[in-house]
């Protein structure tokens, strides 16, 4: 990609912060916010700038680079524009895990993080597992039809478990798995943020491999790659750093399958900097999807993910388009 | 013994429906010409009896708009709302009570009574099993397909309504005509009213005090005007921050909270310790400053005969003063 | 260079091994063929050195070293393998393409050295292929896209080129070209192994040519000596006519009409 469009997309960036810090269901004068955010002027502003809209721009940032390189990753090494990172059971073994979380009433705010990881890593290893038995490790499709399998069993789990559950476990555990940055800590958000820049940073030192493996199964080999171990090792730090991004904010869909096809499209060609590219612009899309949440239907919030699905409209049009 | 030529016509009217009414068009007269002058005369010694009953139609509308047939005093009556059950338990008719909700704890009297589960969705089955003449429901669209059910089955169902304070006096009156004590009703009725009349005379400070009633943390819910607890609060001298938002339990975000500011917060008993130390919560001045207020939500929870004593209840917590 | 010795290889849960006690070898400075009916087990050679498949008898070995001692990073750097079919999943520039061959090269974080450069510049030059290293694969066609891969190939370093059909889907003149190349780069002194259907091209071109029947050896020797119509009509079950024609100089397969025109 041209320096040219790096800098824009940094600066799209820094945008969607800036819009995140002026924008929200309480109208603040820009003023009001700038002094707020070196600590001056009204109590309650500075709490709002500070306290509460601070920490939800850092989370929506670090979240959406999480999404949006292992999305890249897992699209390349599956060669499969459509793939997006939570395939592999992310998605429904994070929502079993706070699901059975919310209907113990363990709803504390370190909890249900915990919980929900600890569902997704379990649904990746099971996975994994199941691709193996059928005999099969490397091959993507193998691995898809697993991952499909692993993702319908966790959603009948929680069909079940919310059968028998009373309305307020209901209410709260759809909350969460429609995906929110509202729980935004600093404490919080630097733990997520550790996970995501080591998940991050592995997936770019595997990008020479997943450059190879774009190419196929037998290029990748031929041309000196384990193919076996470099999927292996793909997938678990793609799927756990999905992982760890829905532990931060619940399900946030489509920006892991949209972002690396927009950067893509402006041009990125290497695998790595397509990973870079999709970090930058996904911490945009989440953090602009975050000011749309919260400002269109003040004082009520809409959930993060449901913003995040109407993406999803315009880019699978274009995709059709592009298709006939 | 004065006639009460008024009774007296409904009475025979009765009797001859009650004879042609629910067995088809064979069954001309039910009774035998002995028994329907024996019924004759025990329904004018009963419209001599009482005294200066005011005429009541055998036909009620209920909050589903439906009609419905309440000739006789209901003997088995399983009522599916808090409110209902203490009302009949108010009504003097507690004995006649033979199934009620699993939240029906008021009065303690109450907790004897069959639990038949939930009041939404009811079961009908177990419903049947205890053989009523009469069901009250609460009227919410979930619960129609549960009254066509019982009324199919043959068993008289009462829908009503029971949300706002303003519904209390028809709804006593809907369930005194079910148990065939009008002045009754008409007596608890008054009684609350005049006891509410009173907490909403005491003076009230200058400037209003402000509260925010903490119902549900995620997503965040509270009470709008839409509320009888709204209708509460204003009786108890105070003003409720959201009440400018019709919703019964409106979505609200921190932000818009912090910036409106409430003098007090009302919660329960747990959700109290849990607020008091979370980071977020804590950018409200009511939070860091310790004005939480405990409410006992067995007390408030539902518009019923204990509304007086609520409002008076509500009054005290939040200004301070008590009323006799 | 590379040695199949009395190789046996099996597919998982398949009664009978896919290749069965095979042994051949591919010296440097020679062009090696390996022919034979579609299942005889040519493809699954290629899988062996590949590593996909490993010998349940048998050793494979490049210059001496068995293939299993080697870590599919030092077999990438000996040997080139050109796989019969590849679709990037995305379009890359040429010049990008042919880099990739020196991943085996390469440290994890290291970016192009100099050698890296100089290798993918000889490797395009080699491959003729410098006009068009700033399209895009998908743009290429069907000989310039063997030619690109060609390319990569030798990009890779290595003293041993395999080649899986690599003249499928192409036109005489860039069969021919594709072949012309090959033996160039075998006369510069490097082994070339390549499993092909063009029996007539591989008699012009191989020094040895390798036949397969059903996972076995029928034949191993110079085109005179596999080229034998007795032989090739067994093999392949066909009735044909193996002539020599004096333009050409090698044997010439002929297959006939197995019945009478109508």
């Amino acid at each position: 990609m041209r320096p040219r469009t790096w800098i824009a997309l940094l600066v799209a960036l820094l945008v969607a912060a800036l819009a995140g810090l002026a924008l929200g269901p309480v109208s603040l004068a820009p003023g009001t916010v700038w002094s707020a955010l070196f600590g001056n002027g009204d109590a309650n502003a500075i709490a709002i700038v500070q306290t509460l809209r601070l920490p939800r721009i850092a989370l929506g940032i670090v979240i959406g680079a999480g999404l949006g390189v292992s999305g890249a990753a897992l699209q390349a090494t599956l060669r499969n524009p459509l793939a997006e990172p939570y395939l592999l059971g992310v998605s429904g073994g994070a929502a079993v895990g706070a699901v059975t979380a919310v209907a113990l009433h363990f709803t504390s705010l370190a909890v249900l993080p915990i919980a929900a990881f600890a569902g997704a890593a379990l649904a990746v290893t099971l996975v994994l597992l199941v691709a193996r038995a059928a005999g099969a490790r490397g091959d993507p499709r193998v691995l898809l039809m697993a991952g499909v399998v692993v993702g319908a069993f966790a959603n009948a789990a929680v069909m079940v478990l919310l059968a028998g559950a009373p309305g307020d476990t209901v209410r709260g555990a759809l909350w969460w798995m429609m995906g929110s940055l509202s729980d935004a800590t600093w404490q919080g958000t630097r733990w997520i943020a550790v996970y995501v820049v080591i998940g991050g940073t592995l997936l770019l030192a595997l990008g020479r491999e997943i450059e190879l493996l774009a190419l196929g199964e037998d290029p990748a080999a031929a041309l000196g790659v384990d193919v076996e171990r470099a999927t292996r090792r793909v997938y678990l730090a793609a799927s756990l750093l999905a992982a760890v991004t829905v532990a931060g904010a619940g399900l946030v869909g489509f920006v892991g399958l949209v972002v690396p096809a927009i950067v893509r499209a402006l041009g990125a060609r290497s695998v790595r900097s397509v990973m870079l590219g999709a970090a930058i612009a996904g911490g945009a899309l989440v953090v602009a999807a975050d000011v749309v949440a919260r400002t269109v239907r003040a004082p009520a919030e809409l959930p993060l993910g449901a913003v995040t699905a109407l993406i999803g409209v315009p880019f699978f049009l274009s995709r059709l388009r592009r298709m006939t | 013994m004065a006639y009460d030529a008024g009774a007296v016509i409904p009475a025979v009217f009765t009797i001859l429906r009650c004879g042609l009414l629910p067995f088809g068009k064979e069954s001309v007269l039910f009774f035998s010409r002995r028994a329907t002058t024996v019924v004759f005369l025990s329904a004018l010694a009963g419209a001599c009896g009482t005294t200066a009953q005011p005429p009541v139609s055998p036909f009620v509308l209920d909050d589903f708009g439906d009609t419905i047939h309440t000739a006789r005093p209901a003997r088995r009556i399983v009522s599916l709302s808090p409110v209902t059950t203490e009302l009949f338990f108010a009504l003097g008719a507690g004995s006649r009570l033979v199934g009620r909700t699993h939240y029906d704890s008021y009065p303690a009297a109450a907790l004897a009574v069959p639990d038949l589960g939930d009041g939404m969705l009811p079961n009908v089955e177990a419903i049947l099993g205890v053989h009523p003449d009469l069901v009250v429901i609460y009227a919410s669209q979930s619960n129609r397909a549960a009254a066509v059910q019982l009324r199919r089955a043959g068993v008289n169902t009462l829908a009503i309504r029971d949300d706002h304070i303003s519904d209390f006096r028809r709804t006593v009156a809907l369930l005194a005509r079910a148990t065939g004590d009008t002045l009754a009703g008409v007596a608890i009725a008054d009684s609350v009213e005049r006891s509410l009349a009173a907490v909403s005379a005491r003076p009230r400070p200058a400037r209003p005090v402000t509260v925010f009633w903490h119902v549900w943390d995620s997503p965040i819910l509270t009470i709008g005007r839409g509320s009888y607890l709204d209708e509460l609060v204003t009786i108890a001298g105070a003003k409720n921050i959201f009440g400018d938002l019709a919703d019964p339990s409106p979505q609200v975000t921190l932000e818009e909270i912090v910036h409106r500011n409430p003098d007090f917060i009302l919660v329960g008993t747990v959700t109290g310790q849990a607020l008091r130390k979370n980071v977020l919560w804590r950018s409200i001045p009511a939070v860091r400053e310790g004005r939480l207020l405990v409410v006992d939500t067995v007390l408030v929870g539902r518009p019923g005969v204990r509304l007086g004593e609520a409002a008076r209840s509500l009054r005290a917590l939040i200004l301070k003063d008590t009323v006799r | 260079m590379i040695r199949f010795d009395d190789v046996v290889l099996r597919y998982a849960s398949a009664t009978r091994p896919a290749v069965n006690g095979v042994s051949l070898d591919a010296p440097r400075g020679a062009i090696t063929a390996i022919v034979g009916p579609n299942g005889s087990g040519k493809s699954t050679l290629v899988r062996a050195l590949l590593g996909r498949l490993v010998p349940e008898r048998g050793t494979i070995s490049l210059d001496g070293i068995p293939i299993q001692t080697l870590s599919r990073l030092e077999a990438a750097r000996r040997v080139a393998l050109v796989p019969q079919r590849e679709e990037p999943a995305f379009p890359l520039v040429v010049r990008d393409f042919i880099a990739l061959g020196r991943y085996a090269h390469g440290g994890v974080w290291s970016g192009e050295t100099a050698d890296d450069r100089a290798a993918i510049a000889s490797a395009a030059q080699r491959a003729g292929v410098n006009e068009y290293l700033g399209r895009r694969t998908v743009e290429l066609s069907g000989g310039e896209w063997q030619r690109v891969r060609i390319a990569r190939a030798l990009a890779q370093g290595g003293d041993a080129l395999v080649l899986d059909e690599p003249t499928a889907f192409l036109d005489v003149a860039h069969e021919m070209a594709v072949f012309e190349l090959l033996d160039a780069l075998a006369r510069e002194g490097r082994a070339v192994l390549l499993v092909s259907h063009q029996l007539n091209l591989v008699a012009r071109f191989a020094t040895r040519i390798a036949l397969l029947h059903a996972g076995a050896l029928a034949a191993f020797g110079t085109p005179d000596d596999v080229m034998r119509g007795d032989l090739l009509e067994q093999v392949y079950e066909w009735p044909l006519v193996v002539s020599r024609d004096p333009a050409v100089g090698a044997p010439v397969l002929v297959p006939l009409r197995h019945r009478a025109p109508r």
